[in-house]
């Protein structure tokens, strides 16, 4: 049993880990925490939904559709509400500008698809496959899969890319880095382009491999995300991804071993302890002050 | 002379404010401006650790829920009278701020206004699943009518006068605070910490005094909530709600107390104007958000500012 459970965490905690690392890569170069980044993504699985059950339309097509969606909305954002606010005193205001998108989003949605809870259709015919006599769903695996690429590639892309290079520098520093020719506003655009995109796939696989989905996905995956970021780090990639495995593998450990009720108090009280010891978060850097 | 007259406009306000109910006699609008008050209290005392010492604390509404469950706690099952449980309140929630600033004094910036969304989470939580302490998600209902030596508070009109105590206090006291050593302390924090740490000033000091002073006004409105709405449940104290006087706070203008005020009106306001608009209020109130924000950045203060300078300069055209 127990191993079954650490699977299902891990496989949680990998699609954690899609909704936070787009959250934790805008948050890495502008400093800005995101409140319409759970909006957008629940949206873009809206959108997935509708293509698969109206449409019936090809899965991969219609999740690559919704993903594209959701990166245009989220760069559509960044242009209208952020960019006007970017200057570093107007901080709090930009993320004060982000609630109201995350309001004018989630309101959208609800006009369109209701506040009820949708069942989502199964993405994949197979639904168990056993290993050495463990049984586990093929959504877990795939899952898993599907986060390794992505994480693997996106670190690729920011490591040999020129795009991916210019997100790095911005990310280190945007006067400096626009000193040297590089394009910050297309760059930013980019990056919340990504970010949405990443952030959609982990939607639909959440939605996928608990067949349900609704509006209140979004604001609590904005809370996952933040929680998932900051246990890592706020601000790189990787840390995110550790942050949010170790969060799904609480969230399933606690949940079956000590108490469903109780199973974010537990989780909240481990991310206060982990705060407390590690001011930084776990993959934290720690820069000196710069006068 | 111009200290002369803002005491006047100052004392006129006040009476203004007392005489009001006498000109509005419907329940609804009285009803409004109960509200407007109370969060009135709760934006002023989340200004002075939001907007004056920069600590963004997204779980103001735990506070509040703090005070709102002491005082149902104390009147329904202890049968206190009502002064001693709406001071109590405050003070159980200062205490509360107190050890979580003190315990947090080391995490700064965004990974503090975690540990508020956090904590805040855990207090809703809580509450919602000890059913024996809180009532659970049900909450607690039934709460007496308080009574304020011979006062007996029960109609809309009472509970205004009684809000409009407590916001006058609130009021006066934050100036007051901002106003001295204190207030300039945290003024100095919030605009770089470094600095003001080399300048002397002890931050850490500074920024638990500043957290849990706003704390103990959270816990005095949560107080008058409980007893003005007769009944209290987890679902009040929720995320959403902090996040809600944040943006009021925002909107307003970060680090003025009067501007603070405005905010919460066009807030409430809004939200009673939309109301036949269900379906799109939280859309239009967001789009007032963004596009007031993105204008001017330091919210309705920021519009007034921008009005008094183009006064200033075209009485300047006239000499």
């Amino acid at each position: 049993m127990f191993i079954e459970i650490l699977i299902v965490g891990l496989s949680l905690g990998a699609i954690y880990a899609l909704i936070a690392i787009g959250y934790s890569m805008v948050y890495g170069i502008l400093k800005l925490m995101n409140f319409a980044h759970g909006d957008t993504y629940a949206f873009g699985s809206f959108i997935c939904w509708m293509l698969l059950t109206k449409y019936d339309l090809n899965p991969i097509l219609s999740i690559i559709i919704a993903m594209i969606v959701g990166g245009v909305i989220a760069s559509i954002v960044e242009i209208l509400a952020y960019r006007p606010l970017r200057a570093p005193e107007y901080r709090n205001i930009s993320m004060i500008s982000a609630l109201g998108v995350a309001y004018i989003i989630q309101n959208t949605s609800e006009n369109f698809w209701s506040r009820q809870v949708h069942s989502f259709p199964s993405i994949i015919s197979a639904p168990f496959v056993s290993i050495l006599g463990i049984q586990i769903p093929t959504t877990q695996y795939l899952t898993l899969g599907i986060v390794i690429v992505v994480v693997g590639g996106l670190n690729l892309f920011l490591k040999y890319h020129k795009v991916g290079k210019a997100i790095l520098c911005a990310s280190q520093d945007i006067p400096a880095s626009s000193l040297m020719g590089i394009p910050i506003n297309r760059t930013i655009s980019i990056v919340y382009l990504l970010g949405g995109m990443i952030g959609v796939i982990g939607g639909v696989l959440y939605a996928s491999s608990y067949n349900v989905l609704s509006i209140s996905m979004g604001f609590s995956g904005t809370i996952v995300a933040f929680e998932a970021s900051v246990f890592g780090g706020i601000g790189s990639i990787n840390g995110a991804l550790v942050g949010a495995l170790i969060l799904g593998l609480l969230h399933s450990l606690v949940g079956f071993y000590i108490s469903t009720a109780y199973r974010d108090v537990i989780t909240f009280a481990v991310l206060i302890i982990v705060l407390l010891v590690r001011p930084k978060g776990i993959l934290g850097r720690y820069v000196e002050e710069k006068v | 002379m111009e200290k002369n007259r803002k005491i006047i406009v100052f004392i006129l306000v006040v009476a203004l404010s007392f005489l009001l109910p006498s000109f509005v006699k419907n329940y609804y609008w009285l009803g409004i401006f109960n509200l407007i008050l109370m969060y009135s209290i709760l934006c002023l005392s989340l200004n002075l650790i939001f907007g004056f010492t920069n600590l963004l604390s997204v779980g103001h509404a735990a506070f509040y829920g703090i005070g709102a469950y002491t005082t149902a706690i104390l009147l329904t099952r202890y049968h206190f009278p009502f002064l001693p449980s709406l001071l109590l309140s405050g003070l159980i929630a200062l205490f509360i701020g107190f050890l979580l600033s003190i315990t947090t004094s080391r995490v700064r910036g965004d990974y503090f206004t975690v540990i508020t969304i956090v904590f805040g989470e855990i207090f809703r939580l809580i509450m919602q699943n000890w059913v024996k302490f809180s009532g659970g998600a049900v909450g607690i209902v039934g709460l007496p009518a308080p009574q304020l030596f011979s006062w007996r508070i029960i109609s809309e009109k009472d509970f205004y006068f009684l809000g409009l105590v407590l916001f006058w206090f609130t009021y006066l006291t934050l100036s007051l605070l901002v106003k001295s050593k204190f207030g300039r302390a945290f003024i100095a924090i919030r605009e770089d910490e470094l600095a003001a740490s080399t300048m002397g000033i002890n931050v850490v000091m500074y920024k638990i005094l500043s957290f849990s002073i706003g704390c103990f006004y959270a816990g005095l409105a949560g107080s008058y909530y409980a007893v003005y709405n007769t009944a209290i449940a987890p679902s009040s104290f929720t995320l959403d709600e902090s996040c809600l006087m944040i943006i009021m706070v925002v909107l307003g203008g970060i680090g003025n107390l009067t501007a603070t005020i405005s905010g919460v009106i066009v807030m409430l306001v809004a939200t009673e104007v939309f109301r036949p608009l269900y379906h799109y209020r939280l859309l239009l109130i967001g789009l007032i958000m963004v596009i007031v924000l993105v204008r001017y950045p330091y919210g309705i203060l920021g519009i007034f500012n921008k009005i008094a300078s183009m006064r200033k300069k075209y009485s300047y055209r006239k000499v």
